[in-house]
């Protein structure tokens, strides 16, 4: 059992534990490195300007995949055997100043006041690290996570365009040798963590039988995965847990595999690594997923961690409850699975014992003839939380309504499956005037509230609309439809 | 080979893009320093009834609270009328309102001692509207008014008449760097304050002036900011004087940070707005007579409130001839965070007033908007008058009006948007062109003056500090520009040095677009001087060594080198040979430059009727945008597909940083008008303080398509022929909304379109509600019809 943390910081290794291991990252470079690059201001992962690159090692324990994050809502015990980048360890050789992607921000005045700059350059690096030219949809899609009030992105995105990499000169693996860094951590991928701080507990293990031995003995623990939504709340509204449990060196938790029709995926599966795989499998959820948080969340954030916040405006829970989708979980006494349909007993109130942990999601993929569209609205399009979300599928023949399955987020304390209106939809014809109709039963069915994303009234209004969007977007007539 | 024109990157921008730029809590903790945090109020209203600091005052770390009775000298603070409690002495006056400052030796005490404070407060009724205010008659200061003719005759005498109102809501500054300041106690009670500050004048004044000291005895240091935007024109000075508290009465460096929720809450917005108007206009569409009452809401203090609203009464006009008119600008108080500078102060405002007209007016003649802001466009040689008296010279607004008509093909998209509308089950799309006429100079005259110090070291290199501060916008390297042209070196000769109120005095803050304008003229006057000197040094120095006779006339600098034009080969040196010679022959290598904006003199209570009049600008930044969105019927959701923008800014000093401040703030201006809502709780809280909730255009809100371009235009006004550019782009973001408004005019009911800004998705959904998704089918089958026959 090892009571500190192993990590690499650009290339250097550090033994870490007591209060600086239950700090975040971006407090910990900051403060206690004096390393002031790396910019904090929001500490929710909203603006991007702390982004880094986590180097992780991968599947095979050969590589390491470098992937850029939000340093304020990763704390420094989800880290153990991680290498981390920051803008201080992005310098080139010694004979040049500054790599391709700093000169190319500082020839497009990609930079102004200069505070989001780091965040931006070191998240611009990973993608060119990934991928020697940068489209402009890359680009974008790139830097959604990275907020900047003084550019109007513009200088930014023609950065991005100016990079052309071919022949390697910026490579993360040439600055830090795979290798250099895997002899700093090897010897320690085995062991089990336990780290302590005042009467704080954090314990991480690659056996899951450990893991569940942990849960029962904490039943205050929580489990920290990619902490997208925890850290905010430790940051925010002083969540303090006091025993956290990580799975994510629990190597049978960390895959995504299809097996005829069902998508399998662990607890320790990012939300990147979903995007990846479903792009070409189910390209409805990539679209949605892109435009879920941003990179930097997607990077981190699983999505049995989205299952487990249980929030009423998670952007997935709809699909996987239109799909329904099976949710396992394990405890002491075994595995059990539970329909996602049935997990949700009220405001963040799961089916799920104090001793249990989710450790996979089995997802039924649609077939190819049923009609399933999601549906976003946000104040923002990019990197918002949702006023209203929908996922609708149908199965029609012959215009008839086969099967027909609804479910809508932002709409009451869970998302809701509309039960009423899917029978209503049941056996008939499909046509507009339906569709209005059905808008009418669909609002009988939801209960929202006014917040600060939105009036009750627009989400009644959204409800119904979303229906009339549905059937627009489904309807022969293409040509009168906008797509963009 | 000047230097000036030519497109060099920022002077920080190596540091920015290595992360080595030091920004205040970048700077290593001084030894025994101390952090410093604000207790607040709680509510938007109230009377502190008791405050027991005892219980916070024992935890471990902290080392003192401090009070209003802890300030030893004024406790009043504002740039303009000095009525804002710095300290709640009795009643807080908004939600934020400061009540005590927390020192303590680390993050966990300040957080504990902030819960353990023990206040007691009233909670008296607040007033958080503009609607409220005037229901209470609760306003700062009397109206400001602008008059011209008789507005009451032309509507007797009108062919139409509208009236109408739009409501514009705030915006977060939402700078990076949040507020903070760093001060170190010296010897003798003196004190250095670093701020993130675009006014260290403001900063040194008020600190001294709080804890009771001379000026002399304050010295405030801004190396650069982290995102300004107005939002630390004064509002950065009362975390300064907080820091400066705790270092003067602990001795102890004293450091304030504030986190970004916190400085959402608690600092000063935009202003939100109320107009109501009154438009006599004929058949054409030329307007001959208007009223405009404008309400500001300008929170719980004047702060820069009054030079706000008479900014906004200034730029009612926009681009256009109004022949009768009389403008109203009140302000109203509430129990907000006292509003403040941003970007455009208060011109946005006054601009939208009128562009919300021109829309309803073009809605209500069924006519493009466009031919409307045509006709009523200041003409060249007549109808060039502004409401206040100013002679538009130099007037480029019809040159932009057409070329950019013609290179946006404006009319065919209009066409085919208005055949869009008709087909569309699902969308609208909207378009629209508008321009902007933006005065340059301070409103107040006084504060159009600057200073320079030039100081040139014995190798030829040189420093330059000035009252400009570096807040991203670039005029660091548009001064360090100005000063290479006039000795024709390399601009990376010169640097700019942190701006100081030890080296520069009495400065205004960097603001109304004008820091490259009046600092770099003053530094370009130093420069002069000096270069006078090294002139008459160059021609004694080349007679003595025979090459030629005493003729400084024909002393030119050219290319790092001085050469006497008679006979160049043979008789030139090198700058920095020069110099050294200089230097041995005892001649003053440094220098201070002023500048005050000539021929400026405005007044706001002009003649027997108390109205503004007079020359407040020294020159008007011009531009126009054009504007196309997306509108999903179904969900409000708006996609800003095109935008093209034409400007008249002069010559740039950087075209680089030029194109870098249209796009940015056009971007912001975007922002205000789309996504970026202030939401407030019934109690006066706001909810959306931080990204998650308050949406600031993101890279994927840039429009699909977006043209840049400036028209050629040499500016006699200003330095090297250049036009303040920091603003005026931002007022273009309007046309986004304008856009919005057209879309929506195609299901219009009613006469006027009444649409709040900002235009959200659920403010646009709610409108299309209101007016039903199919009705626009008859508008613009209608629209079309008229086309048509126009064709045929």
């Amino acid at each position: 059992m090892r009571n500190y943390l192993v990590l690499c910081i650009n290339g250097k290794e550090f033994h870490v534990k007591g209060e600086d291991a239950f700090l975040p990252l971006s407090t910990f470079l900051r403060y206690g490195q004096k390393a002031c690059g790396t910019k904090v201001v929001c500490e929710e992962g909203d603006c991007g300007a702390c982004s880094i690159i986590l180097g992780k090692v991968d599947n095979t324990g050969e590589n390491i995949s470098y992937k850029a994050v939000n340093s304020c809502i990763q704390y420094m015990y989800q880290l153990d055997l991680a290498h981390v980048i920051t803008i201080e360890g992005l310098k080139p050789n010694k004979s040049n100043v500054l790599n391709l992607v700093q000169k190319a921000m500082v020839d497009c005045h990609g930079a102004q006041c200069g505070y989001c700059t780091p965040g931006f350059v070191t998240t611009l690096c990973n993608l060119l690290d990934e991928k020697s030219k940068l489209s402009e949809i890359e680009i974008k899609d790139g830097l959604t996570g990275n907020l900047c009030r003084c550019t109007g992105y513009e200088s930014i995105i023609k950065a991005g365009l100016s990079l052309d990499n071919s022949s390697s000169q910026f490579s993360l693996n040439k600055l830090f040798p795979d290798k250099s860094i895997l002899e700093k951590l090897t010897s320690y991928k085995n062991d089990d963590v336990q780290l302590e701080f005042e009467n704080k507990i954090f314990f991480s293990t690659c056996d899951l039988k450990q893991a569940v031995k942990f849960r029962a003995e904490h039943n205050d623990a929580i489990v920290i995965a990619g902490g997208t939504d925890v850290c905010v709340n430790m940051n925010k509204r002083s969540y303090e847990p006091k025993s956290l449990l990580s799975l994510a060196r629990i190597k049978e938790l960390s895959q995504i595999k299809q097996s005829s029709n069902i998508l399998e995926i662990g607890a320790n599966v990012t939300l990147t690594e979903i995007e990846k795989t479903v792009k070409e499998l189910l390209p409805q959820w990539y679209d949605n997923l892109i435009l879920f948080g941003s990179p930097q969340i997607r990077n981190a954030g699983t999505l049995v961690g989205n299952i487990a916040n249980a929030s009423p405006i998670s952007d997935n829970i709809p699909l996987l409850s239109v799909l329904d989708a099976i949710i396992e979980v394990v405890g002491p006494s075994g595995t059990r699975q539970i329909n996602i349909n049935n997990f949700y007993k009220g405001y963040k109130k799961l089916d799920l014992a104090s001793h249990e942990l989710i450790t996979k999601v089995l997802l039924p993929l649609p077939d190819t003839s049923d009609t399933l569209k999601l549906y976003k609205v946000s104040k923002r399009k990019h990197m918002d939380i949702s006023t209203f979300t929908a996922a609708i599928l149908l199965k029609r023949k012959n215009n008839k309504i086969e099967l027909a399955k609804l479910a809508y987020g932002g709409v009451g304390p869970v998302v809701y499956r509309l039960a009423k209106t899917e029978a209503y939809l049941l056996g008939k014809d499909f046509s507009l005037s339906l569709f209005e109709q059905a808008g009418d039963i669909a609002v009988s069915e939801i209960t929202p509230i006014s917040d600060v994303r939105g009036s009750l009234v627009f989400r009644n209004l959204l409800a119904k609309n979303i229906l009339l969007k549905f059937y627009h977007e489904c309807a022969d007539e293409r040509e009168l439809v906008c797509q963009k | 080979m000047s230097e000036v024109g030519k497109n060099l990157p920022h002077d920080s921008a190596v540091g920015h893009v290595t992360g080595a730029s030091v920004y205040i809590d970048d700077m290593p903790p001084a030894h025994n320093e101390l952090l410093v945090d604000v207790f607040y109020s709680p509510v938007s209203h109230g009377i502190i009834e008791s405050l027991d600091l005892t219980k916070a005052r024992s935890i471990s770390g902290v080392v003192a609270i401090f009070t209003y009775k802890d300030l030893d000298g004024k406790k009043r603070l504002g740039p303009i009328i000095q009525d804002e409690v710095l300290l709640v002495e009795k009643v807080c006056e908004f939600m934020g309102h400061p009540i005590a400052v927390i020192a303590a030796e680390n993050r966990k005490a300040l957080k504990k001692a902030k819960a353990a404070i023990n206040c007691k407060i009233k909670e008296l009724e607040p007033v958080l509207s503009i609607d409220a205010a005037k229901a209470k008659n609760q306003f700062l200061a009397t109206n400001k008014r602008l008059k011209r003719g008789d507005a009451e005759k032309a509507f007797s005498q009108a062919e139409n008449i509208l009236e109408g109102k739009i409501i514009s809501a705030g915006q977060d500054h939402f700078y990076f760097e949040s507020q903070a300041a760093i001060a170190y106690p010296g010897e003798h009670n003196q004190i250095v304050v670093h701020s993130s500050t675009q006014s260290p004048s403001e900063v040194q004044h008020s600190v001294a002036h709080f804890l009771g000291l001379q000026q002399n005895q304050v010295v405030c240091i801004t190396k650069r900011v982290g995102g300004g935007f107005g939002g630390k024109e004064c509002q950065a000075t009362h975390f300064a004087i907080m820091a400066s508290l705790v270092a003067l009465k602990t001795k102890r460096p004293a450091r304030i940070i504030l986190d970004k929720d916190t400085d959402m809450q608690i600092t000063g917005k935009r202003h939100p707005f109320e107009t109501n108007y009154k438009v006599a206009f004929t058949a054409e569409g030329l307007i001959t007579g208007l009223k405009v009452n404008l309400y500001a809401d300008g929170g719980a203090f004047h702060d820069l409130s009054l030079a706000v609203i008479s900014k906004c009464l200034l730029h009612v006009d926009n681009a256009y001839y109004i022949p009768d008119l009389e403008f109203i600008g009140n302000i109203c108080k509430t129990n907000y965070p006292p509003t403040t500078a941003f970007r455009g102060f208060g011109s946005p405002q006054g601009v939208l007033a009128i562009e919300n007209i021109i829309e309803d007016i073009a809605h209500f003649l069924n006519k493009d908007a466009y031919e409307i802001r045509k006709l009523n466009c200041y003409g060249i040689e007549e109808r060039n008058i502004t409401p206040y008296g100013q002679t538009i010279e130099n007037n480029t607004l019809a040159r932009l009006f057409n070329e950019l008509f013609q290179s946006s093909k404006y009319s065919e998209r209009k066409k085919q948007i208005e055949e869009f509308n008709t087909k569309s089950q699902t969308h609208l799309k909207g378009i629209s062109l508008m321009p902007v006429k933006f005065g340059v100079s301070f409103s107040q005259t006084t504060l159009n003056q600057a200073s320079a110090l030039v100081n040139i070291y014995t190798d030829g290199s040189i420093q330059v500090s000035t009252g400009a501060t570096e807040i991203g916008q670039g005029v660091n390297t548009h001064i360090k520009q100005l000063v290479a042209d006039e000795f024709d070196i390399l601009a990376n000769k010169v640097i700019v040095m942190p701006t100081s109120t030890e080296k520069n005095n009495n400065i205004s803050a960097t603001a109304a677009s004008s820091a490259t304008d009046l600092n770099g003229s003053a530094a370009v006057e130093a420069c002069r001087k000096i270069k006078e000197r090294l002139v008459a040094c160059a021609s004694e120095y080349f007679a003595s060594q025979n090459k030629s006779s005493f003729s400084p006339e024909n002393i030119v600098f050219k290319d790092g080198r001085i050469i006497d034009n008679r006979y160049s080969k043979n008789c030139e040196i090198s700058f920095e040979e020069l110099v050294q010679i200089a230097f041995t022959k005892r001649i003053s290598l440094g220098e201070r430059g002023f500048y005050a904006t000539p021929k400026l003199q405005f007044n706001w209570e002009s003649g027997p009727e108390k109205i503004g009049q007079g020359q407040p600008y020294s020159y008007f930044t011009n531009g126009c945008a054009v504007a196309e969105v997306l509108i999903d019927k179904f969900t409000g959701a708006t996609l800003v597909s095109q935008v093209d923008i034409l400007m008249d800014i002069g010559n740039p000093i950087n075209p680089g940083i030029a194109r870098g401040q249209i796009v940015g703030a056009y971007i912001q201006g975007m922002g205000w008008v789309t996504t970026e809502e202030l939401k407030y709780d019934e109690k006066g809280m706001l909810l959306s303080h931080s990204p998650t909730t308050y949406k600031i255009p993101n890279i994927q809100d840039l429009p699909h398509a977006f043209t840049v371009a400036w028209i050629d235009n040499e500016n006699l006004a200003n330095i090297k022929g250049s036009k303040a550019i920091g603003e005026p782009p931002l007022l273009l973001g309007i046309s986004v909304w304008t856009a919005i408004k057209h879309a929506l005019s195609f299901i219009s009911k009613e006469k006027t379109i009444d649409l709040k800004l900002p235009a959200t998705n659920e403010e646009i959904l709610m409108f299309i509600s209101r007016h039903g998704l199919k009705e626009q089918e008859s508008k613009a089958i209608k629209e079309q019809a008229v086309v048509s026959t126009g064709q045929n």
